[in-house]
């Protein structure tokens, strides 16, 4: 009746009580993720977020953890989303003092981008008959995650399923740029990245760094102006259309 | 690498403030990003340590936005009825974003295409 050391379901119950399990899930599970990432030679469909996603929602379900309960340990991880979002200013910045004399034609570019994601995406998921819930994921689904769940926080939208919807848009724009932009025939690596950028924000930010430096810096402007301009218009759309 | 962090801090902090008080429809850290920019922009250079933890940040970005995706598994059956609808919403998007963005860039740069 008393065990000289604690049984195992003992030390269980105290690492599932403190934010320390989530927290060891969390990280492991993106290590795995970038490790296999790596592995494949950086193919964009190994995503490390998305393995690491998978590997987290696989591993609460199976140790019958809430997601609440999870959530709880892992919001410190969660926390710095705000802060890597400031923390942005810096590549918009250094892209800002390089585009000298593009600003209009890429602002242009990005209203027109930014619209179209929404119309679509929007759109087709009313159209096929989706449930409001996952309409409302799509509208800031190609701004930056942290900027979009921001957005959807406060147009009362779905934070949890903009941020899927989020990563799986710039894994698809990762996958995708490449036969979209040889079919319309587009030559400059400018031009090709700030597309990228504005379509897949972070995601599709590094894989046009992993293609080209050029097209690296004005993915991530674009994918910054993007988060900027969209938090400004998106919820005020939603609020006319929604 | 401290000093950068602390200017991040303080940028979110004032961010949060001025969202608070003037904007409030707007998320906080985005004003706080928009501060940060016109700061640099006054100042005219980046500081070496902003510049180390912003790369960071930049380089894990992923990693932040698991927590919140992971709520997927409380949506799991709600998206499986509507996988189609999904599938065919985003792939069609970001397709035509892509598309619209490169078409009108290219149209606008009145320089030759390199």
């Amino acid at each position: 009746m008393t065990p000289p050391i604690p049984a195992i379901h003992e030390i269980w119950v105290y690492l599932s009580g403190s934010p320390l399990l989530a927290l060891i899930l969390t990280l492991s599970a993106y290590q795995l993720g970038v490790m296999a990432y790596e592995r494949s030679g950086r193919n964009p469909i190994a995503n490390p977020v998305l393995i690491a996603i998978v590997l987290v929602a696989v591993s609460i379900t199976a140790i019958d953890m809430p997601y609440a309960k999870y959530f709880e340990g892992a919001q410190f991880v969660h926390f710095l989303l705000g802060t890597a979002t400031v923390a942005l200013a810096v590549p918009v910045y250094k892209g800002l003092v390089a585009l000298r004399g593009r600003v209009f034609p890429m602002l242009a570019a990005l209203l027109a981008g930014g619209a179209t994601s929404i119309v679509v995406a929007v759109g087709l998921a009313k159209l096929l008959g989706a449930d409001a819930a996952i309409v409302g994921g799509f509208w800031a689904k190609s701004v930056t995650a942290p900027i979009a769940m921001g957005i959807a926080e406060r147009s009362l939208l779905s934070p949890t399923l903009t941020a899927v919807f989020a990563v799986s848009t710039g894994i698809l724009g990762a996958i995708l740029v490449r036969v979209t932009m040889d079919t319309l025939g587009m030559k400059s690596w400018w031009q090709r990245g700030f597309a990228l950028g504005v379509a897949a924000h972070g995601i599709g930010t590094s894989r046009a760094f992993s293609v080209h430096p050029e097209a690296g810096t004005y993915a991530s402007l674009g994918m910054g102006l993007h988060g900027v301009l969209g938090a400004v218009l998106i919820p005020v759309a939603v609020r006319f259309v929604a | 690498m401290i000093a950068g962090l602390v200017q991040i801090l303080l940028f979110q902090g004032l961010g949060e403030l001025v969202a608070k008080f003037f904007l409030p429809l707007i998320p906080g850290p985005v004003v706080g990003l928009v501060l940060l920019v016109a700061w640099l922009r006054w100042r005219g250079s980046v500081p070496a340590t902003l510049d180390g933890v912003a790369t960071a940040f930049a380089q894990n970005l992923g990693l932040l936005f698991i927590p919140a995706a992971v709520g997927v598994v409380m949506y799991w059956p709600q998206l499986r009825s509507h996988a189609f609808a999904i599938a065919a919403a985003l792939v069609a998007s970001v397709v035509a974003t892509m598309a619209v963005t490169a078409l009108v860039l290219r149209a606008l740069a009145k320089e030759p295409a390199e």
